[in-house]
């Protein structure tokens, strides 16, 4: 479903904007305002006055004065454009605009969390293909694998936004205090730091299990260094698992597993909900590491006692794993965008789609969710030395995989994240993950 | 209205015989009294028809049109968005029925009802003897069974998934209190996890039973209980010869609504074990299995196909229980209503 996604997404949009909030993000207007000169030579279009519609979900703080100020900036520069902008509580949005798409009533522009919504949106002829409107100007900042993130068979359905991917976020306080001195680049050095943790007394690892997606994570780095990138893509259109490689994955979680690295009671801790979910153990140094997306330093950022981001927090990737087919510094990350609806004006919702791509544009967005910008000139502008590190890693790695219940679509992504929460509970076995996999993938 | 209710008693005894055979019931009333409901009906009938129509149009739009959807959408391969064109036929049911997730769904439905009869049944009976004597404090006591049920679901789970956590109140208090050994993982251990649920059930619905049976208390006349007295009946011994068969009703009534309740429990699991680590932990019912399967999968034909299968189970099963257990209090109410 991308629940998982949706999830990640609202703590990206909606719980980032909080951080954002505290942190401060006074830069985000001055750089709107050079925005709409940048656009402004894409012109008005044939001329005709559009109102377009447009749905997000930041319903409070930066994150909401950014679109608004976005759109404002966007009819400035193309004055027969207007933009109706509408927040809606991210919770009630999927559900919300589902409804509204298939009543014929949905908005013209909204954000796309990919994945298999996006496929059956695309397959229910919902979605304007932007292929031929993503001008030079957008194809030369936006990475080429960003917007095939966001495309099906060659099409482009959503103009990407942000980058997201995913690896350890940390308290180096604990971590010294454990006396830890370097990251750990190897899964046998990242069990060893685990016992030195809990030898200091603190929980070494935060899980939420109770989302499910959060333990799939463990499961997918697995299987990011256990299969080959052929394998990994292969699958998302075979949708066959038989490589040895997932099983391999699933071995590899259940011996790392079997070292009791995770906080105490982690099946039923969730992952973003108050001072007791994996993001808030971190926040409150009652946990040393969570493996997340890079939306996590605004969730645990509004999780610390004093609602600012974690001072000591830092970052480092997924320890590699010897004798496995992936490559060297793969990475998993997710991309969120937004869409234009197949009804919308095409011209002028294209221009908007460049306009959001835009590199001062992508600086405000920064700002106002202190998450990486997909846009790379943008990216420069990144100052927190954790995402700069995310950023880099991201740049510079050799593959680059969605989340796999992304990647699977939302039937087989969610059989697989039950799966690996089954398999932590020792309900399962990690051929067992593999066969529910393969189960839900015939009923898909 | 009297015309109608002699009507039916009348024809009771006939029809315990022959199921549908309102016809013969007809023949035997007087014939002038069928010429004179005759005469008025057509008045009758639009005055019916016309104070009706407006509920009924509400329940076709809003009860009868989303089941009849919900039985369409469960042939087709629907994943919500656009029109359901992938005809399946009976895929969906036949998938449902043949998964072990689904059976154990099941058997934990069947295990909340199971237990949700013998544990609250006597418990309120107990608790509402108790509070139909005259004592002090009789009111606060009332009301502090019955708090629970009116606290929302929400709020309810909420409250004990917090205190129920590995490091939660419950474990914490065990710990002070000495019983150590007493300690566990209340919610993630799958063995101890179904009688957690049972247990928050319990404490969440035993007050409404308890109300009620009050309710079927105050309604037996209290010359009978002094009459037994008189003849030297014992305390026991009246509650067990006269109260219980009298509280019988009221016995059946709670029993049906609590098996129904059961049948289609879903925001107590569903908000203390989340979306997705119920059937891990051994707490799913047939309502987050349809929820899981369908909407979190994004599965919405399969979600619409369980949805059908979980209203048959609780259609059948109150059927069965009007027609053999409630058979005898509802006569002349429910079941008759021929003319």
């Amino acid at each position: 479903m991308k629940t998982s996604v949706v999830v990640k997404s609202s703590a990206l949009v909606g719980v980032l904007a909080l951080a954002a909030a505290c942190g401060g993000s006074s830069g985000s207007s001055s750089s709107s305002a050079a925005a709409s000169g940048a656009a402004g030579g894409s012109g008005g279009g044939s001329g005709k006055s559009v109102t377009l519609t447009f749905w997000h979900n930041s319903t409070t703080g930066a994150g909401k004065a950014f679109w608004d100020k976005t759109a404002a900036d966007f009819t400035a520069a193309h004055p027969n454009v207007k933009i109706k902008v509408q927040a809606i509580q991210n919770e009630d949005l999927d559900g919300k605009l589902q409804t509204a798409l298939n009543a014929g009533s949905g908005p013209d522009i909204f954000l796309q969390r990919g994945g298999g919504k996006m496929a059956a949106m695309a397959k229910a002829g919902q979605l304007m293909d932007i292929t031929g409107v993503i001008t030079d100007a957008t194809k030369k900042v936006i990475p080429d694998a960003a917007l095939a993130a966001n495309s099906i068979d060659g099409k482009t359905y959503a103009m990407p936004v942000a980058v997201l991917p995913g690896g350890f976020w940390y308290s180096k306080d604990v971590f010294k205090k454990a006396g830890i001195t370097t990251n750990p680049t190897t899964v046998a050095e990242l069990q060893a730091d685990v016992q030195k943790i809990k030898g200091a007394g603190t929980s070494a690892i935060a899980l939420g299990a109770k989302d499910a997606w959060p333990a799939a994570h463990w499961y997918y780095f697995f299987a990011l260094r256990e299969c080959s990138p052929d394998t990994l893509s292969k699958a998302a259109s075979s949708m066959t698992f038989d490589d040895p490689c997932w099983l391999k994955a699933g071995q590899d979680l259940q011996s790392f597993a079997a070292t009791k690295p995770y906080n105490p009671g982690f099946l039923t801790t969730s992952a973003q909900q108050g001072a007791g979910s994996s993001a808030g153990l971190v926040a409150n140094h009652k946990a040393a590491m969570e493996l997340m997306g890079a939306w996590d330093p605004g969730v645990i950022g509004s999780l610390t006692p004093d609602k600012k981001p974690l001072a000591d927090l830092d970052w480092f990737p997924f320890p590699e794993v010897s004798g496995g087919q992936g490559k060297p510094g793969s990475i998993l990350g997710g991309i969120d965008g937004y869409s234009c609806s197949a009804k919308a004006d095409k011209q002028a919702c294209g221009d908007f789609m460049n306009y959001i791509a835009t590199t001062p544009v992508q600086e405000g967005y920064y700002k106002a969710f202190a998450a990486p910008p997909v846009n790379t000139e943008a990216q420069a502008v990144v100052t927190e030395p954790y995402l700069k590190n995310v950023v880099k890693a991201y740049s510079s790695a050799p593959f680059v995989s969605e989340w796999l219940d992304t990647v699977y679509g939302q039937n087989v992504g969610n059989a697989l994240n039950v799966a690996v929460v089954d398999l932590l509970a020792g309900k399962t076995d990690p051929a067992g993950v593999v066969k529910a996999v393969s189960a839900a993938a015939k009923k898909a | 209205m009297a015309a109608h209710s002699e009507g039916t008693s009348a024809a009771a005894p006939t029809r315990t015989g022959v199921v549908g055979g309102g016809g013969s019931a007809a023949v035997a009333l007087p014939p002038a009294r069928r010429r004179s409901r005759g005469s008025g009906s057509w008045r009758a009938r639009l005055e019916i028809a016309l104070l009706s129509a407006p509920a009924l149009v509400v329940f076709l739009a809003f009860v009868i049109f989303p089941v009849a959807m919900a039985a369409y959408y469960g042939f087709f391969d629907w994943h919500g968005y656009g029109k359901a064109t992938d005809f399946v036929g009976f895929r969906n049911y036949t998938t449902i029925l043949e998964d072990p997730d689904f059976h154990s769904a099941l058997l934990h439905n069947g295990l909340i009802v199971v237990f949700s009869l013998v544990i609250q049944g006597p418990l309120s009976i107990l608790l509402a003897l108790l509070l139909n004597r005259r004592m002090r404090g009789q009111s606060l006591l009332r009301v502090l069974l019955f708090v629970p049920y009116v606290i929302a679901e929400v709020v309810v789970g909420t409250g004990w998934s917090l205190m129920l956590q590995t490091d939660g109140a419950v474990n914490g208090l065990l710990q002070k209190a000495g019983f150590t050994a007493l300690k566990t993982d209340w919610l993630s251990s799958p063995s101890v996890a179904i009688w957690t649920l049972i247990g928050i059930i319990t404490w969440k619905y035993v007050g409404f039973a308890v109300i009620i049976m009050l309710a079927g208390l105050q309604g037996i006349p209290t010359e009978l209980n002094e009459a037994a007295a008189i003849d030297g009946a014992s305390y026991w011994q009246i509650q067990r010869r006269i109260t219980l068969p009298l509280l019988g009703p009221t016995l059946r009534i709670w029993a049906f609504l609590s098996i129904i309740g059961a049948l289609q429990l879903f925001d107590l699991t569903y908000i203390v074990w989340g979306q997705y680590i119920s059937s891990t932990a051994g707490t799913s019912t047939m309502a987050t299995y349809m929820v899981s399967n369908g909407r979190n999968a994004g599965a919405f034909g399969y979600g619409n196909a369980v949805a059908v299968v979980l209203f048959l189970i609780s259609l059948v099963v109150a059927l069965i229980y009007q027609r053999f257990v409630l058979r005898r209090d509802t006569q002349g109410a429910l079941t008759g209503g021929g003319r």
